[in-house]
């Protein structure tokens, strides 16, 4: 087994997509056809009744010796500041970061209670964990999209870039990440991703097959690694297909599909909060509707675009004139 | 002698040549009929610009079959000399200008609005008043549907002397604006910066086109005018509906007061 470490954290400007060979970008249009002319007829009861294969963790070491080499000398200067770890939904730059952070004992920051939040009270936020060094692991915890929730995340991103909250990492959801430059369109500094997964990487987290099919892989999952696992744990199981966008969604499903992918998942209430268009009821059927298609799950109580469903619904997002994220 | 010389404009027409008129007419007449339900029954599958693109191949489609079936069929039946077409020309221009004047000039009309594309199906436009998504675009005229669902005709006529106001011009970006009347005591920088909030907010809006605040002072308070575009054109009055709603729920939230507009402002209503 090769030795040699393929994780890179690259500056988000450097991001490329692996290429797609001939044959990916055909399944994939071949896809987005089958997407657009959805099959009104409902999945196998027995298929229903199956989970999807394990959707397996890999191991995060290497991504952190990554990490390490390339943020050493600013771990060194010790200076107050920011650096921003842009993570794509299911890539696991998020466990990365908090890996990261525990071997350099620096303290994972708690995100703010809806209170704070919507009064903006940063200083009654930060006083009680004020620390030289620290991670914020969820910048989409720090905001919501309703007209109270984005002066907090507003506020303290000045205090973050001008170093007033000592050293620390932030780790963004590309989706929230895409909205928040909207919101606060000041551009920041020091952005920072992984590099897109390529073959080699792909087979250093434990993916063992031709390398043809591992760069179609890459190409397919986006350069994602924990999505390019999901969807090897689907293509080694005859028994299990990714869902797909039921027949019958329309802009109230687009409107659930995009709240949780830009908070990157949501209580019930919460949801609510962020889409009053919806009524309760409305909600609660789409919720349902989503759930039984497999695209969404609730676990401890939030609710969240599932990592087998991303593909489908990203290419709906994407479908429909969306702001989608740049990976 | 007349008779004689009308006869000598055509040529004398076969019997093979009767079934390859009637076989490309048919097999016009199909393309074209089919293209009016597969193309609609496709959009209606899209969104955005690949909607807009699907629904604009109709008109074009049905132009070109037009034309081809023409330049198949008329040399089968007219000796093409320049005497000829100028004589045939010549007699149509006559019947035209008498009989047909208003009609063969939206059939022109027509056939200029597809290459000149003042609208195309799934574009909003207001033509004498009249506002409406442009659902089909005919022969003769172009047919809209307002936003109380009723179907209004328009000739393509109306494409030499009147006004066209498209609202998207093709494209998916539609800006919708919602206004805000309140009375002139309260801080406008606070109010601004919400309504950019409650359009950023909103899960209609497409975020990739600019948010507007306009603030205008009248005699009886000040008008706010948001501007922001919905994600999808056909969007726009639930958007509106929603900037609407949310906007008043906020700008209750920090106390700011509505104008209540004095007689001798309010718009006159006819029954």
């Amino acid at each position: 087994m090769s030795t040699e470490n393929y994780w890179r954290v690259i500056r988000l400007a450097e991001f490329e997509r692996p290429d797609a060979p001939a044959s990916t970008r055909l399944q994939q249009l071949l896809q987005h056809i089958r997407s657009l002319f959805p099959k009104s007829d409902e999945v196998d009861e027995d298929e229903q009744k199956d989970d999807f294969p394990g959707y397996r963790e890999f191991d995060v070491a290497p991504a952190v010796e990554a990490l390490d080499e390339a943020w050493q000398e600013w771990l060194e200067e010790s200076e107050p500041g920011v650096k921003f770890l842009i993570s794509p939904p299911f890539s696991g730059s998020a466990n990365i970061a908090r890996a990261w952070a525990k071997q350099h004992g620096w303290q994972q920051l708690q995100a703010p209670q809806r209170e704070l939040l919507s009064g903006v009270q940063v200083d009654d936020w930060w006083q009680p964990q004020a620390t030289e060094h620290w991670l914020m692991d969820s910048l989409s915890d720090y905001w919501q999209r309703h007209t109270n929730g984005l002066a907090f995340v507003r506020t303290l991103l000045p205090k973050l870039i001008r170093g007033e909250l000592g050293q620390g990492v932030v780790v963004c959801d590309s989706w929230s990440f895409a909205f928040l430059q909207r919101a606060w369109p000041a551009s920041l500094p020091n952005v920072y991703c992984f590099a897109a997964a390529n073959e080699k990487l792909l087979k250093q987290v434990g993916i063992q097959t031709n390398s043809k099919k591992l760069k179609a892989l890459a190409a397919r999952a986006f350069g994602n690694v924990g999505l390019a696992l999901a969807l090897w744990a689907v293509e080694r199981n005859a028994d299990h297909s990714l869902p797909s966008i039921p027949s019958d969604c329309g802009d109230e499903t687009a409107f659930v599909l995009y709240a949780l992918l830009l908070h990157n998942g949501l209580p019930g209430q919460q949801l609510q909060g962020v889409l009053p268009t919806l009524a309760a009821d409305q909600l609660d059927v789409q919720l349902l509707q989503l759930q039984q298609a497999r695209l969404i799950e609730c676990k401890s109580e939030h609710w969240r675009i599932t990592v087998y469903g991303y593909l489908a619904v990203r290419d709906f997002l994407k479908s429909r004139g969306y702001f989608v994220d740049a990976f | 002698m007349e008779t004689e010389k009308i006869i000598g404009l055509f040529k004398t027409v076969t019997s093979d040549a009767v079934i390859e008129i009637a076989l490309v007419i048919a097999f016009s007449v199909a393309i074209i009929w089919l293209s009016q339900r597969v193309l609609p029954w496709l959009a209606e599958h899209l969104h955005g610009k690949q909607r807009l693109f699907v629904l604009a191949l109709i008109p074009t489609t049905r132009v070109i079959v037009f034309i081809l079936a023409t330049i198949w069929i008329v040399p089968m039946v007219i000796e093409t000399t320049v005497q000829n077409m100028i004589a045939i020309l010549g007699a149509a221009g006559l019947a035209i200008g008498f009989a047909m004047k208003d009609y063969v000039s939206s059939l022109i009309a027509g056939i200029v609005a597809v290459y000149e594309l003042p609208y195309r199906p799934g574009d909003w436009i207001e033509v004498d008043g009249t506002y409406g998504e442009v659902k089909h675009i005919g022969m003769r005229a172009v047919e809209m549907v307002t936003p109380d669902d009723t179907v209004v005709f328009v000739p393509h006529l109306k494409l030499w002397n009147n006004l066209i106001h498209n609202a998207n011009n093709g494209g998916p970006s539609l800006m919708v604006v919602t206004d805000f009347y309140l009375s002139a005591d309260h801080d406008a920088h606070q109010v601004k910066q919400l309504l950019e909030d409650v359009a950023l907010t909103s899960p209609y809006v497409q975020l990739k086109q600019p948010i507007v605040v306009i603030i205008k002072e009248e005699p009886w308070g000040t008008h706010y005018r948001l501007k922001a575009y919905p994600i999808d054109p056909r969007q726009q009055f639930q958007f509106m509906t929603d900037l609407t709603a949310r906007g008043k729920a906020c700008l209750r939230a920090i106390d700011v007061k509505f104008a209540n507009l004095s007689p001798e402002h309010a718009v006159p209503v006819t029954p």
